[in-house]
């Protein structure tokens, strides 16, 4: 392993309400710089608020945080909106695309908001939608297209910006057998060609076989973790036999 | 693509949930400078030397402003919330709280401005048809078109300001959360509405106190004037708000308790109003105060106009009457020769001659019995040597019994009263009528009264004009007056506020139907969804009509039948002071309204199905 992107440490997080939940109870993780890892667990098991603590979209209660060297909840409100539309990518299940803009408006926002040059924003909009093979879908509105198609909109505005960490919840969740196979080579290449780091939250044992390492979370702690070998077939199998001892076993390829 | 350009977007290609409140907008600023065109016109001054007109409308204007500033801070807590998703997401995509707020004051401010423009644009066009009908409406036969650059000014500066503060206010009501909630904000389910039977309690007893002191005119509501009314505006909006939230819950309980709540439809509308309850229940109050307000408007200003023919002849019992001072003796002979040769022209009259002797500093008059009886529009009486009688002097005062005790008359008794003034209201305080032997020993100056009252005077404009251009009121030498004149002069301030009470009571109806379609239109994704999904599972087109006509009816008419219970209970609660025909007028005015709610109620439920649909 060399570098890493992302360091955690003793993560927490309480939900305060009526009734106090502690959705993650400490947690010790690290992303290599390259590294493409996906994270496993049954329902509840607090792997979403995990994601959503890195993602500086929720606050943890408790621990720290680093991306990048640097701490994004030490950040003030500026600090903290540049540094995740330079350093972070977002792909989400339910795509989250603003419906007001089309499909090449969407993918440019992270640039527009960080007042780009026109010429460079071309530049980076050309690069990916080669890429992504998404030209003819441009000019369109995002309610016109089908949800293979959003979620590759989604993936090409969370790229545009090269960032260095790209999280992912659970983004193949609404899309069928199909999409899910062409967004997750996807994945596999953007890992590849741009060295981003990506981290993933997925209950999908196929698609968590895409991914170098697998970590499971249950009841809030880090359960256990395993390394793909040479064999995506076997790795796969090593998948579901973890998920099976941990009762959430999913059967299906 | 610039930021400018996310900006112009959000709201051209978000256009339906917009439009409503870019429509009431235009709406009201359009009234506002219509106003504002009357008020400055350049004739006004010469038309109406009292000014009534122009500070009524600059009033009005006034309020239209501060209507419009409750109304805009309403609709972008609306907008803010149907966004906090997109808001999110842009937070997601790296945007700072700043260029939030940026993005949302910019959005706004583009709709003010395209707003103002279009309200001026469609303002300038109706102007002079705007004109045609106020000089009908309000009798302003030498409103002409002019070119109202005060007008444009005002309406511009005003409304510029007044969009820049409240949108700059708002952006910071835009609260800095953690973008998961924003994100979740559509799937998080609303707040229960509360029980809380003790405040709609409390409110209602306040309400009613407050109004039941009122009609009784109790004292202290005179010492605390204004703030009384106040009091009782707001203590009146909060038991409006709690009765609807708690009936809402109250109805919901006890239709779940219901065994039919399983049959068909029933628990489809039931649990939805349950789910909604708390946004349900604010629209059905927003909409029954905006109600309420558009049929007071109406009724209580359409129906003053009809009374003003009753309310003058109170006020100014006679078509003329000129009251000589003492010493006039020689110039009222021609005064009473020119009215009487005017008048012979004008058509047929009766002529009352009369007289009373008055104490000036205390205003208290006396008449003979004789002088009493000519008046003639009384029931004469007869009076024993040791009697009095009393008449009012002004209108709606009871006039004092006693104060002839002060005088050296005697000793005389009580024997009745007339409680109408039977002269001009306000000439005298009291007048007591005594025996004629009683009158002639009276030694206080001598007033003679020459009454005349034409037949069908409510059109004989031109007579009092032609006698009140040549005789006026002299002080200390004559008195002149004319419930012609009256008449005319009530019956225009009566149409000014027919005027501004219709474009008001329209502005009203134009927010409501604003805060009722931007409601449906927030809810129409969900609600097709969860409509879509039900039809899967054996749900045909007429159920899907039937929880939806439901849905419907509670939210339009439910306001409406409130409004209207709260109209006539404070219109019976005030049954001293308001005639029959008020009531008439209320009922005919409700049923254009319900009419018109009842026609807009099929097309909306059309509309909103298809959308629903499709």
């Amino acid at each position: 392993m060399t570098d890493t992107i992302l360091h955690v440490k003793q993560l927490q997080k309480e939900y305060t309400g009526e009734i106090t939940y502690k959705a993650l109870k400490g947690i010790d993780f690290h992303l290599g710089e390259k590294e493409f890892v996906a994270v496993m667990g049954p329902s509840g098991s607090g792997k979403t608020t995990f994601l959503n603590c890195i993602s500086t979209i929720d606050r943890p209660s408790n621990g720290s945080i680093i991306i990048n060297s640097k701490d994004p909840y030490k950040l003030n409100d500026d600090e903290l909106a540049r540094f995740r539309r330079t350093e972070l990518g977002f792909v989400f299940q339910d795509f989250n695309l603003v419906h007001t803009l089309t499909v090449e408006e969407n993918i440019l926002l992270p640039l527009t908001l960080d007042s780009v040059s026109e010429k460079e924003m071309k530049q980076s909009l050309d690069k990916i939608v080669d890429f992504l093979g998404i030209e003819e879908i441009l000019k369109k509105r995002t309610f016109e297209i089908s949800g293979g198609q959003k979620q590759r909109v989604a993936i090409a505005r969370a790229v545009i910006h090269n960032p260095k960490l790209l999280l992912a919840d659970e983004p193949t969740g609404n899309l069928d057998s199909k999409s899910v196979n062409s967004v997750m080579t996807l994945f596999e290449s953007i890992n590849k060609t741009f060295n981003t780091a990506i981290l993933m939250v997925t209950h999908d044992a196929y698609v968590a076989s895409f991914a170098s390492r697998v970590i499971f979370i249950q009841d809030g702690i880090l359960y256990n973790e395993i390394h793909r070998g040479k064999n995506k077939q076997q790795f796969y199998q090593e998948i579901m036999d973890t998920l099976t001892f941990l009762g959430g076993g999913q059967h299906e390829f | 693509m610039s930021f400018n350009h996310i900006v112009v977007q959000n709201i051209l290609r978000d256009k339906s949930t917009y439009i409503s409140y870019f429509l009431s907008s235009i709406f009201s600023i359009l009234v506002f400078f219509l106003f504002s065109i009357t008020a400055f016109h350049p004739m006004l001054a010469k038309m109406d030397t009292t000014s009534t007109l122009g500070v009524t409308m600059l009033l009005a204007s006034f309020f239209i402003y501060v209507f419009s500033i409750v109304f805009i801070i309403y609709s972008l807590f609306a907008f803010l919330k149907k966004k906090t998703k997109t808001l999110g997401t842009f937070m997601m995509m790296g945007a700072s709280m700043k260029q939030i707020r940026k993005m949302f004051f910019r959005e706004n401010m583009i709709i003010a401005g395209a707003a103002i423009i279009t309200a001026i644009v469609c303002g300038l066009v109706i102007a002079p048809l705007y004109l045609m009908v106020a000089k009908k409406i309000l009798r302003a036969e030498i409103f002409g078109m002019y070119v109202p650059i005060q007008a444009i000014l005002i309406t511009i500066v005003l409304f510029t300001l007044l969009f820049l503060i409240v949108t700059k206010f708002m952006t910071y009501m835009i609260k800095k959360e953690e973008i998961v909630h924003l994100l979740k904000a559509d799937i998080t389910q609303e707040k229960l509405i509360k029980l809380e039977p003790f405040k709609l309690i409390l409110f209602i007893i306040v309400s009613v106190f407050l109004l039941f002191s009122m009609i009784k005119e109790m004292n202290w509501v005179e010492s605390f004037g204004t703030l009384s009314y106040i009091a009782l505006f707001i203590s009146l909006l909060l038991a409006i708000y709690f009765t609807v939230t708690q009936g809402m819950l109250l109805a919901i309980r006890v239709w779940q308790k219901q065994p039919s709540y399983f049959r068909k439809t029933n628990m489809l509308f039931v649990s939805n109003l349950k789910a909604r309850g708390r946004s349900h229940a604010h629209i059905i109050y927003l909409l029954t105060v905006l109600l309420l307000g558009t049929f007071v408007c109406t009724s209580v200003l359409y129906s003053s106009y009809y009374n003003v023919e009753e309310k003058t002849e109170m006020l100014y019992p006679y078509s003329f009457q000129y009251t000589s001072f003492p010493g006039n003796e020689l110039e009222a002979q021609k005064d009473i020769t020119f009215i009487e040769a005017t008048l012979d022209k004008a058509g047929n009259y009766e002529a009352y001659y009369s007289a009373f002797k008055t104490d000036d500093k205390r205003r208290i008059a006396f008449m003979s019995v004789t002088n009493f009886n000519q008046l003639g529009q009384h029931k004469p009486i007869t009076l024993k040597n040791n009697e009095y009688f009393v008449a009012a002097g002004h209108e709606g005062v009871d006039p004092n019994k006693e104060s002839i005790h002060d005088y050296p008359f005697g000793n005389l008794e009580f024997t009745g009263i007339e409680k109408r003034n039977i002269l001009t209201s306000g000439l005298q305080n009291v007048y007591y009528i005594v025996p004629d032997e009683v009158y002639e020993t009276i030694e206080y100056p001598d007033y003679k009264i020459f009454a005349y009252e034409l037949d069908g005077w409510t059109n004989k404009a031109h007579v009092a004009n032609t006698i009140l251009s040549k005789i006026t009121t002299e002080p200390d030498i004559r008195l002149m007056t004319s419930k012609i004149e009256l008449y005319e002069t009530e019956k225009f301030v009566k149409s000014i506020m027919f005027f501004i009470g219709f474009m008001l009571s329209l502005i009203f109806m134009s927010a409501a139907l604003s805060i009722l379609y931007f409601y449906l239109q927030t809810s129409l994704e969900r609600e097709r969804e969860k409509f879509s999904g039900i039809r899967k599972i054996g749900f045909s087109m007429k159920e899907l009509s039937s929880v939806v006509t439901k849905e419907l009816t509670t939210l339009i008419f439910i306001p409406f039948t409130i409004a209207v219970f709260i109209l006539f209970a404070t219109l019976l609660g005030m049954h001293n002071y308001i005639s029959l025909a008020f009531y008439q007028l209320t009922a005919i005015g409700l049923g254009i309204f319900l009419l018109l709610f009842i026609i807009s109620f099929f097309f909306i439920r059309k509309g909103y199905i298809n959308k629903l649909v499709n």
